[in-house]
């Protein structure tokens, strides 16, 4: 007998959003209308895309298998942008201003706006910059930094409920797109993106953190609130269906149980694997719940996450929707 | 496909006689529909009307027990597809593939042994391997006998009918579960499964093979089934998790409510993962190292726990090591990984200590004190009920690093000369907060 299941269909889609403009090889992530990875009975014109994170100081607190890969140019954005791509195959690159902190250096917005600029001499990806966090000095440090990359098409991260209207004016003035980041919510991400609108944001021009809990410490909670996010958008909620973005790789190293040395917890196995494999649990679970850029720490996570999305957007082999 | 209101409607006597307590049989039929009433109430239903509603209201996936005792894994019985609809009830299996090939039988007892050892303790669960799968190879029957006298559920990875007999049959009693290799002919599988009754994997080429195979291991006397998803990349795993799962809430094929099951070979991390996240109910994993099994067992207490409902602490003192009225008195809120990751640090720091904690209904430190469960009047109160303040000399009380908004209020709520110290922000800074901070005041 013959078992054809009904593929389901959504009255919505997701958006499409073009990360970089000027002078960026533009990157197109989203479009897609099914659950996510059902290529089986929905159209999904652009696969997820994967950042590499980098820093414009050295990340002390990274732990030593995350630091590893990037030996030698840790705090050397533009470097370490270049090897993230020329090595490690990443898609985009997020700057993490981490150095702007008034308590990690207290570097200022001007030093920010050149590290920036830095970068993107250096490689011609899209750029995500991500600030020192909530707070005025992140305005500042955004504000000066979108002014500098004026027409990159730059993804500032992030706008939060308590605090988006600096950094609505100026991803509308510079031309660049606005994460709006909501503490694991579905209701204030959808309220941030009503109030994005009202403030003249395009939303073919925003992106949604979620706010990822890492694998062990808050997962379980992201994970329900991105499927959510997506049933919401597939059916129909213009306010969230944006794409979604996550960064994985920093909420994954965060965990006690990836940085723990083998010394400490024999039990624990292998420790420079065991990270590689929190981080690409963290992921591989965020994709299927949503994610559509993901931002990561270890090069190796990249490539494995790479081959099996490859081959889930690849074509299917004759007869089958088997890739290999 | 659960029946509407109407379709129930037909099968009651249509007497509107009230005994239910609905005005009519179709108000009582339209309940029943939407699961908010048991039949039992209408005591003049048919045994048709019975047999009907029963059948609809058989859960989608079937339930399948391997092993005996303790540790037997209980599978399926799962009811919806996301799983902030109604949480995934029944954790899989993670099941250790155990190749007896090269292995003395010491070896093999010893390395049974080693994982008999496994329990780690994380958030209010204890990791434990759930189970041995045996590949097929000489020396298996003594090592599925060995595993099954463990206590181990025992999973057979056969090669052939017979070998599959010779490693089964002396566990029977154990309910191993039998699974053949990828391709093989099933009848002599069937016929061993029924005559041992003992649960199977079934396989097919593709849904429609596989839902036949099932219906046709039911026909064929096997009683519990386990279904083995064609795909051989992640891709078209992922449809065929999907399909199964959707197909068998949907009911549109009896051979699909089964739970499944899944091999994860050596280096197949991201297949085990997918599995977890996408309805496997048993994984038999090749890999043995803690750096493949810790993120595996943690993925799944995070994908098996309610989203709703954080899985809370008991309010109350908890003494780690053996504290006196001397040690430190620490603060924190009911949610169990908080009290998981404070308590361990605590542990590791060789202080003992008097850790209490408080009801924040079960949130985190920060997240507790924005949404305002973590007021000073509030932290107070419950250190007075659970008999903290009571349980050391020196009235002091350290506070979370994040929780420090609140010293002010929390030392004016406590009174009585009570001082409120703020401890680190991280919970892993609290060796050397014992070290640099409260050693040298105690010592004043
Ligand atoms: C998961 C999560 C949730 C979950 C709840 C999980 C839970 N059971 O608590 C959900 C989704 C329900 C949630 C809800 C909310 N959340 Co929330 N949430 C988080 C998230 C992602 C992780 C929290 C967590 O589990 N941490 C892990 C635990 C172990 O941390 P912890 O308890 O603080 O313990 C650590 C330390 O405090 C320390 N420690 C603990 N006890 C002690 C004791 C002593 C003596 C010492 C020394 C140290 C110590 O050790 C631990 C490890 O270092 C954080 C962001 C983040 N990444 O941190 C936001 C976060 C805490 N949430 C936030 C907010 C605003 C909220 C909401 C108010 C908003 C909303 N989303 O609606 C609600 C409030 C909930 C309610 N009931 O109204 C904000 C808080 C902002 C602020 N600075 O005040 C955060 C920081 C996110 C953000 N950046 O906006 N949240
Ligand atoms: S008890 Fe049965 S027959 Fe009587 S009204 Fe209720 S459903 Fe109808």
């Amino acid at each position: 007998m013959s078992l054809e299941l009904k593929p389901k269909k959504w009255a919505g889609a997701i958006r499409a959003v073009t990360l970089g403009s000027g002078s960026r090889k533009p990157v197109t992530v989203g479009g897609g209308n099914g659950l996510p990875l059902h290529t089986f009975e929905g159209v999904f014109p652009h696969r997820p895309a994967f950042a590499l994170e980098i820093t414009d100081v050295d990340p002390a607190r990274w732990a030593e298998a995350a630091r590893g890969p990037w030996d030698g140019v840790l705090g050397s954005p533009a470097a370490a942008a270049r090897r993230a791509l020329r090595e490690f195959g990443a898609d985009l690159v997020m700057l993490h201003l981490c150095g702007t902190h008034p308590d990690r250096g207290n570097r200022t917005p001007e030093e920010a706006a050149a590290d920036v600029r830095a970068v993107l001499d250096a490689v011609d990806v899209p750029l995500i910059v991500k600030g020192p966090g909530a707070g005025p000095r992140q305005n500042d440090v955004l504000a000066r930094v979108a002014e500098e990359a004026k027409g990159e098409g730059l993804a500032l991260h992030s706008a939060c409920q308590e605090d988006y209207k600096t950094l609505a004016a100026v991803a509308v003035a510079y031309g660049h797109i606005l994460v709006a980041e909501s503490p694991i919510d579905m209701n204030i991400a959808k309220q941030l993106n009503i109030l994005l609108a009202d403030a003249s944001v395009d939303m073919n021009r925003t992106l949604i953190d979620p706010l990822t809990g890492g694998l062990g410490y808050g997962l379980e909670y992201t994970y329900s609130v991105m499927e959510r996010i997506r049933l919401a958008a597939l059916g129909g909620d213009a306010m969230l269906n944006a794409p979604m973005i996550c960064l994985a790789g920093e909420e994954a190293w965060k965990a006690k149980e990836a940085k723990a040395s083998s010394r400490q917890e024999p039990r624990w196995g292998d420790e420079r694997r065991r990270g590689i494999h929190w981080e690409l649990a963290t992921a591989l679970a965020l994709i299927e719940a949503g994610a559509e850029v993901l931002v990561l720490r270890h090069p190796e996570t990249l490539a494995r996450l790479r081959t099996q999305l490859d081959c889930w957007f690849g074509d299917p082999a004759p007869g089958g929707d088997s890739c290999r | 496909m659960p029946l509407t209101g109407l379709q129930i409607f037909k099968l009651l006597p249509n007497t509107n006689c009230r005994k239910c307590g609905y005005p009519t049989c179709l108000a009582f039929a339209m309940k029943l529909a939407a699961g908010r009433e048991s039949l039992e109430k209408c005591p003049d239903a048919s045994p048709e009307a019975r047999a009907a509603l029963g059948a609809a209201s058989a859960p989608p996936i079937r339930g399948v027990t391997i092993g005996r005792g303790e540790r037997a894994v209980t599978v399926g019985e799962e009811t919806v597809f996301f799983r902030h609809e109604k949480t995934f009830v029944r954790r899989p299996g993670l099941f250790r593939i155990l190749d007896p090939r090269g292995l003395s039988a010491a070896e093999c007892g010893a390395l049974l042994n080693d994982w008999l050892g496994v329990s780690i303790a994380r958030a209010g669960e204890t990791f434990r391997v759930d189970g041995v799968a045996i590949v097929e190879a000489p020396g298996a029957p003594e090592a599925a006998s060995a595993a099954a006298r463990r206590g181990f559920p025992v999973a057979v990875l056969a090669a052939t009918p017979e070998g599959a007999a010779s490693i089964a049959e002396p566990i029977k009693d154990q309910r191993p579960l039998i699974v053949p290799p990828a391709g093989a002919a099933p009848a002599a599988y069937f016929a061993l499964a029924a005559r041992l009754g003992v649960p199977l994997v079934v396989a097919g080429a593709d849904l429609a093979g596989l839902a036949s195979a099932a219906a046709a291991a039911s026909s064929a006397g096997v009683g519990d089934i386990l279904l083995e998803p064609p795909g051989a990349d992640l891709r078209s795993l992922h449809h065929s998790l999907s399909a199964i799962r959707r197909g068998a809430l949907d009911r549109v094929h009896p051979g699909l409510g089964h739970p499944v099951f899944l091999r994860a070979g050596r280096g197949e991390f991201e297949k085990a993962v997918l599995g977890i996240t996408k309805f496997a109910s048993v994984l038999a994993i090749e890999d043995h190292g803690g750096e493949t099994w810790l993120p595996l067992w943690t993925l799944r207490q995070n994908i098996y726990t309610d989203p709703q409902k954080p899985l809370q602490m008991e309010p109350g003192v908890y003494p780690l090591g053996e504290p006196d009225s001397r040690s430190p008195l620490l603060m924190t809120t009911n949610f169990s990984l908080t009290y998981f990751i404070v308590s361990t640090e605590v542990e590791a720091s060789g202080v003992a200590a008097h850790l209490a904690v408080v009801d924040a209904e079960g949130l985190s430190v920060l997240t507790a004190w924005s949404a305002g469960k973590l007021s000073g009047d509030r932290v107070a109160k419950s250190l007075r009920q659970t008999g903290a303040v009571d349980r050391v000399s020196h009235r002091t009380l350290i506070i979370p690093g994040y929780a420090s908004p609140i010293s002010g209020e929390l030392e004016d709520a406590m009174g009585d000369g009570w001082r409120v110290i703020v401890g680190p922000q991280e919970a892993s800074d609290i060796a050397p907060f014992f070290r640099d901070v409260w050693e040298p005041m105690r010592a004043r």
